[in-house]
């Protein structure tokens, strides 16, 4: 069961991104209005506000947490063409008293001639690892070689994906079975340009990432990206958002000799395809056991997903993107159990609500 | 006529609840609350939350074109209609025949030729203006501009009166308009520059869009182009218009007019209407013919500022809103003041309200909870732990269970079950498999046979493989003088591979009696009876299945069971062995099912139990053991082996033992589940060395600790290390920290190379030494001194006194965590930044006060430094 509560964001434009840092207690907001905000959940679960601050010349699309190893680290990127990295300092201008924190700028990575799309931090294993993507089709590896200065990162690789690119997901597998791994989603809207989703792996020998495999039957623009959190799973998992949620199974294929370089082949196969968002998918999420899937689209509703043991995926519960819950009939089949709540729709988006706003989901 | 297939839609510009859908006629509905106390039988539900009642209706006005709500609050409901012979009428709606209303409500303003009327525009800033687009008639003008409250020349109106077409209309109607523009050409749209610009008007002609000023009707601003239609100007961009042809869209700079900024993606059919969102800027919606979809293009972030430069990026992203699933759409219009909210109408007048929600972005946190943001707000959904009735997600458990300390009972290994919650019968099955494994380990360790010892967790497929000295016997039923059909097996190993499946208990007896109490006891009647009958004791099943049905939960229809069973004989043509042989097909209880077949096989066939899927794994292989001989009962074996390790299910651990096959099995398991939890804890049981030194199985536990980690069960984790080092000694990390001394530089531990385990906190490190050794002030190498306490000022190694520094009302409160605490307080820590230091309890009651370090001249914020370092973990409660 789900129970859905609004929190004043004060955002002044659109919010893009939201973003979780490791242990859940600190998140991370970026926005049209060109800030980045960084909130604190209080012991008794209320999210403050912390820090608020410009971190661009444009709308700010993504912002992401680095491991909470390396620092209280971020990075965003914008339509301003750059992505950067900041990092919270404890000095004078820390004021306690009304409980903000100071973030300041380490580094601005300007090599983007167009908008940066999307950035990620690299799963912790390999160091301190930033990945971007940008609308003219370039994927870039940064690496910060001393974790300790934060101001310092080498463009390690470029990656030309040919079609302007909009999401991007690093491997979180930890295994050493597994090489390092990014997939790249373009939302090129040409449906005659295939394979919308390309993955590439890091070779050990060559030092370079090469392309291990093309989804080519993704044909529509891809918005969003996400490799499932391993787990020790013999097999990788991809979720993708385009113009319906698709959910890939890449298993690898054992190799002949271990001494055969190029990359892994795999296996790939289709494990679910869900088009009940009637329209353009926009964003998809895995839980940490990667057994649920949160989706969002253009029905303006958040869609639960979650499989079973025999990998049948079916929809647990869904949210209407004002946290008001949705009751047709497709819905009630799938467990829902809600009581509505009237005028939620009238609800202007001027005023922001503090109030709480109750709704039930029932995972069915 | 064209309207009457397509109705179209106008909100009314000052009642926030009011609109107009015109076809033939025009009706006037207010939108309220769905399901309110006056909601009558005439309200059309338009959403789940809303619905509209009919207000008013006017069919004064035939031959609608075009319809434009009069700008004004005053006379409410006062529209302008088009029709298709030129005529432009106003006309009121419903009750507000008010005074205001009424020297307006009825003008007509008729062109000299009559053509039709494409369409109308009020101006926003002068509300007497109204501007009419007409089809072309030879050299005439297309563009007319009414005065509507001027005062008309009374001859011109006596001129025209003649034409009215017979209908006593006592009003009037003029000819005379304020401007005529456009002349020799067609006006297929128009529209008024926002207010800054009151005389400027923008005009769809036939070949191109025009800019008529009206200070000056002379000048004119043109283009050519053939998109002409719907001109529309962006509300929040005064200087962007959009205007469309066919299925093409085009953004028009008015400040570069030459040509469009960027055309929007080419739609396969042609557009009927497109308007720009009023309280959002950059949205346009666009509706094509016979399309069920409205398409939304944010262009929030294009150029909207001066252009031309090549580095202009168009980010344009293209949305599609379907209000009424596959309902075809007439026509559309945007609220004027709600947010995103927007009512279609389809063709047989059937309405839709609904809101265009933002592009909802969203994440989950580490523990389960999922946070989205839709424009500018902020939700959050946590799971409420409070149900039970659902399935819970597989992080759930896992952090239930850490919490109830599953896989930490080593004494009485089956209990982890419970502490698993006790309801999956896989785990069950993996953790009473475990423990009857650990029982005879310690067993055989007792009897000092070491040969033993490798069969042992090794599961019942390699003991059945090294099967020898089978005996065969044939039982009689007991209490019974007939000699049994079924050949019975033993052996030593067939004996430990039943112990293991749980049938028989320690000692050297073969009595399968405790475990039919214990089954009776939990109740597990069906099971109990086929043991027993398995056992060749059919009397003692028949008094179970009666005891059964006598029980407070049981089934009363065992009876009947025992009954059916009472009347078992071994004649092969019996009705008796017929019937059951066909009728048990259609038991439901997977056990009764399998008591049947066993009584009705053939010696020797035995198919009907051994794959009876729902039958546990340990009571079929139990029942294998008991009745295939050597080379069936490896070849079952083997096949069930297989058919565990691709289903990933636990009980196939029986079978494979904590082994490679155990961890292939695991494996499987954890592909399906994802439960690295049971997976760890389960190879960390007894595992030999080679399979715990396994990739994946040192995967899982790394994983697993992630997982504790990110959730802040940090003392979970310290625990399952614990817990791991014991059974996998090499998993023990070296001392982490050393402390040497400021003169000879060696470390000042004592024994160093015995140095205890201190934790992987960053922020601070402590110096271990028994409270004996620490009286020591020196450095054991050099006998110099060690440094300060920064607080108290003493030689660290000094017992630090645990009244010191505070006071005050908290440390009454504190007292049995002080005390708990009173060792810490005597080490040694400091700050890794400005390296100042003192008593572990001095410097945190010292920082309980203060931000700054206690050493002068120091500003160091030393608590403040590490984020994490303040993070309370979650599971010390």
């Amino acid at each position: 069961m789900f129970v859905a509560k609004s929190i004043a964001a004060d955002h002044k434009d659109l919010i893009h991104d939201v973003s979780y840092d490791f242990h859940g207690r600190r998140m991370a907001t970026c926005s049209s209005d060109q800030s980045v905000k960084v909130w604190d959940k209080s012991d008794s679960g209320e999210w403050h506000c912390t820090a608020s601050w410009k971190t661009h010349s444009g709308s700010v699309w993504r912002v992401t947490w680095a491991h909470p190893e390396f620092g209280q680290v971020l990075a965003s990127c914008s339509f301003d063409r750059t992505a950067a990295v900041w990092e919270e300092i404890v000095g004078e201008s820390n004021d306690k008293q009304r409980g903000l924190s100071h973030w300041i700028k380490r580094t601005t990575l300007v090599d983007s001639r167009t908008s940066v799309t999307d950035v990620k931090f690299a799963p912790k294993h390999m160091g301190l690892v930033l990945a971007t993507c940008s609308a003219d089709g370039v994927v870039r590896i940064y690496e910060a070689p001393d974790v300790m200065n934060l101001s310092q990162w080498s463009l390690q690789h470029e990656i030309s994906c040919k079609l302007s690119c909009s999401c991007i997901s690093w491997n979180p597998s930890s295994s050493r079975a597994h090489a390092p791994m990014i997939a790249v989603g373009s939302d090129d809207s040409n449906v005659t340009y295939t394979g919308k989703v390309q993955i590439y792996e890091y070779n050990e020998n060559t030092r370079k990432y090469a392309k291990a495999e093309t989804l080519m039957t993704v044909t529509d623009p891809v918005h969003d990206i996400a490799f499932a959190p391993n787990l020790g799973r013999s097999f990788h998992v991809l979720a993708i958002a385009t113009k319906d949620v698709r959910i890939f199974k890449l298993v690898p294929l054992r190799r002949e000799s271990s001494t055969s370089s190029g990359p892994t082949k795999f296996e790939v196969q289709l494990m679910a395809q869900f088009d009940s968002h009637n329209s353009q998918v926009w964003r998809v999420s895995w839980n940490i056991t990667s057994t649920l899937l949160a989706s969002s689209g253009d029905d303006g509703c958040v869609r639960l997903w979650k499989a079973n043991y025999m990998d049948n995926w079916k929809c647990t519960g869904v949210l209407r993107g004002d946290g008001s819950p949705v009751n047709s009939s497709s819905v009630s089949a799938a467990g829902l159990n809600a009581a509505v709540p009237s005028g939620a729709q009238n609800s202007g988006m001027g005023a922001v609500s503090a109030g709480r706003k109750k709704t039930q989901l029932m995972p069915g | 006529m064209m309207s009457a297939s397509k109705p179209d839609i106008l909100w009314s510009p000052h009642h926030a609840d009011r609109f107009v859908v015109c076809d033939s006629e025009l009706s006037l509905y207010r939108i309220g609350p769905a399901g309110a106390s006056e909601a009558k039988g005439g309200a059309l539900q338009l959403s789940e939350e809303t619905a509209a009642t009919l207000l008013a209706v006017n069919s004064d006005t035939p031959y609608m074109k075009c319809v434009a709500w009069y700008p004004k609050s005053e006379p409410e409901c006062l529209l302008a209609v088009g029709q298709a012979n030129g005529r432009v009428v106003l006309t009121g709606l419903g009750q507000s025949h008010g005074s205001k209303g009424k020297d307006l409500t009825g003008k007509e303003f008729v062109p000299k030729h009559a053509r039709q009327c494409n369409t109308l525009a009020w101006n926003p800033a002068d509300s007497n203006w109204l501007a009419a687009g007409l089809d072309k008639h030879r050299a005439d003008f297309s563009v007319l501009i009414w005065d509507v409250g001027g005062r008309h020349p009374p001859e011109a109106m006596q001129a025209e009166k003649p034409r009215l077409s017979g209908d006593a209309d006592p009003c009037a109607a003029a000819t005379k308009p304020l401007y005529e523009l456009g002349q020799n050409d067609a006006c297929l749209s128009l529209c008024w520059l926002p207010r800054d610009h009151p005389k400027l008007l923008l005009a769809g002609m036939h070949r191109n869009l025009a800019i008529f000023d009206l200070r000056n009707t002379s000048q004119k601003t043109f283009v050519n182009t053939k998109a002409v239609q719907g001109v529309a100007v962006d509300p929040h961009f005064p200087e962007r218009v959009a205007s469309f042809f066919e299925g093409q869209v085009a953004i028009w700079d008015l400040r570069r007019f030459e040509k469009p900024v960027f055309t929007l993606p080419e739609q396969a059919k042609p557009l009927t209407k497109a308007a720009w969102c009023p309280t959002r800027t950059g949205l346009l919606a666009t509706l094509t013919r016979d399309a069920n979809v409205v398409r939304l293009y944010d262009m929030q972030h294009a150029p909207a500022g001066p252009v031309g430069s090549d580095e202009s990026e168009p980010t344009v992203i293209e949305r599609g809103v379907q209000p009424g699933g596959d309902v075809v759409i007439s026509s559309f219009a945007w609220h004027p003041s709600t947010q995103n909210r927007m009512v279609v109408v389809a063709p047989n007048r059937s309405m839709c309200d609904f809101t265009v929600f933002e592009r909802v972005s969203l994440a989950w946190s580490s523990s389960t909870d999922l946070v989205w943001a839709c424009g500018r707000h902020l939700y959050e959904c946590a799971e409420d732990a409070g149900d039970v009735a659902a399935e819970k997600d597989v992080a759930t458990k896992m952090r239930e269970r850490a919490r109830s300390r599953y896989g930490h009972d080593t004494v009485q290994v089956w209990r982890n079950h419970l502490l698993a919650g006790g309801n999956d019968p896989q785990i069950r099955s993996l953790w009473y498999t475990l423990h009857f494994m650990q029982q005879y380990t310690e067993e055989t360790e007792q009897r000092q046979q070491g040969n033993k010892q490798s069969l042992i967790y090794s599961g019942i497929k390699n003991i059945v493989k090294s099967c020898s000295g089978t005996t065969e016997s044939r039982r009689r039923w007991k209490g019974s003088e007939r000699t049994a059909d079924a050949t019975q097996y033993h052996g030593e190993e067939r004996g430990l591979a039943l112990r293991l499946c749980g049938w028989i208990g320690r000692g050297p007896d073969v009595d399968v009696e405790p475990f039919l109490r214990s089954l009776e006891q939990e109740g597990e009647w069906e099971r109990a009876a086929s043991v027993a009958l398995f056992n060749l004791d059919i009397r003692r099943s028949i008094q179970i299945l009666q005891k059964g049905a006598q029980a407070e939960k049981g089934d009363p229809n065992l009876n009947v069971v025992a009954m059916a069973l009472s009347g078992y004989t071994d004649e092969k043509n019996s009705l008796w062995r017929e019937m059951c042989g066909s009728l048990r097909l259609q038991l439901k209880k997977p056990y009764l099912c399998s008591m049947f077949a066993f009584l009705t096989s053939e010696a020797g066939a035995y198919d009907g139990v051994l794959y009876e899927s729902r039958v546990a794994v340990r009571d079929r292989v139990a029942f294998a053991c008991m009745f295939l001989n050597d080379n069936q009962l490896s070849r079952y074996v083997d096949k069930l082996t297989d058919e565990m390790k691709e289903a990933g299910n636990l009980e196939g651990i029986l079978l494979t033992g904590l082994t490679k096959d155990g961890v292939d099995l695991m494996e499987s398991y954890v592909d399906h589940t994802g439960d690295v939890q049971t997976a760890s804890f389960c190879m960390l049981r007894g595992s030999s060395p080679e399979v715990v030194k396994d990739a994946r199985v040192q995967c899982w536990i790394e994983n697993y600790r992630d997982l504790l980690d990110a959730w802040r069960f940090w003392h979970k984790r310290a625990e399952f290390d614990i817990h791991r080092s014991k059974l996998d000694p090499s998993s023990k990390p070296l001392a982490q920290v050393f402390v040497s001394c400021n003169f000879c530089g060696k470390s000042i531990s004592f024994g160093c190379s015995a140095a205890p385990h201190q934790g992987r906190g960053f922020g601070q490190y402590g110096v271990g030494g028994s409270p004996a050794k620490s009286k020591v002030t020196s450095c054991p190498g050099c006998r110099k001194p060690l440094p300060r306490c920064a607080l108290c000022l003493m030689n660290m190694g000094t017992p630090a006194s645990s009244r010191a520094g505070a006071g005050k009302s908290d440390e009454k409160a504190d007292l049995p965590r002080e005390k708990k605490l009173a060792q810490f307080n005597n080490w040694f820590t400091w700050c890794h930044n400005c390296r100042h230091g003192g008593h572990a309890g001095h410097t945190l009651s010292w920082f309980r006060d203060h931000s700054e370090c206690p050493v002068s001249a120091c500003t160091c914020k030393c608590m403040q430094l590490d984020t994490t370092g303040n993070l309370v973990p979650s599971d010390n409660i």
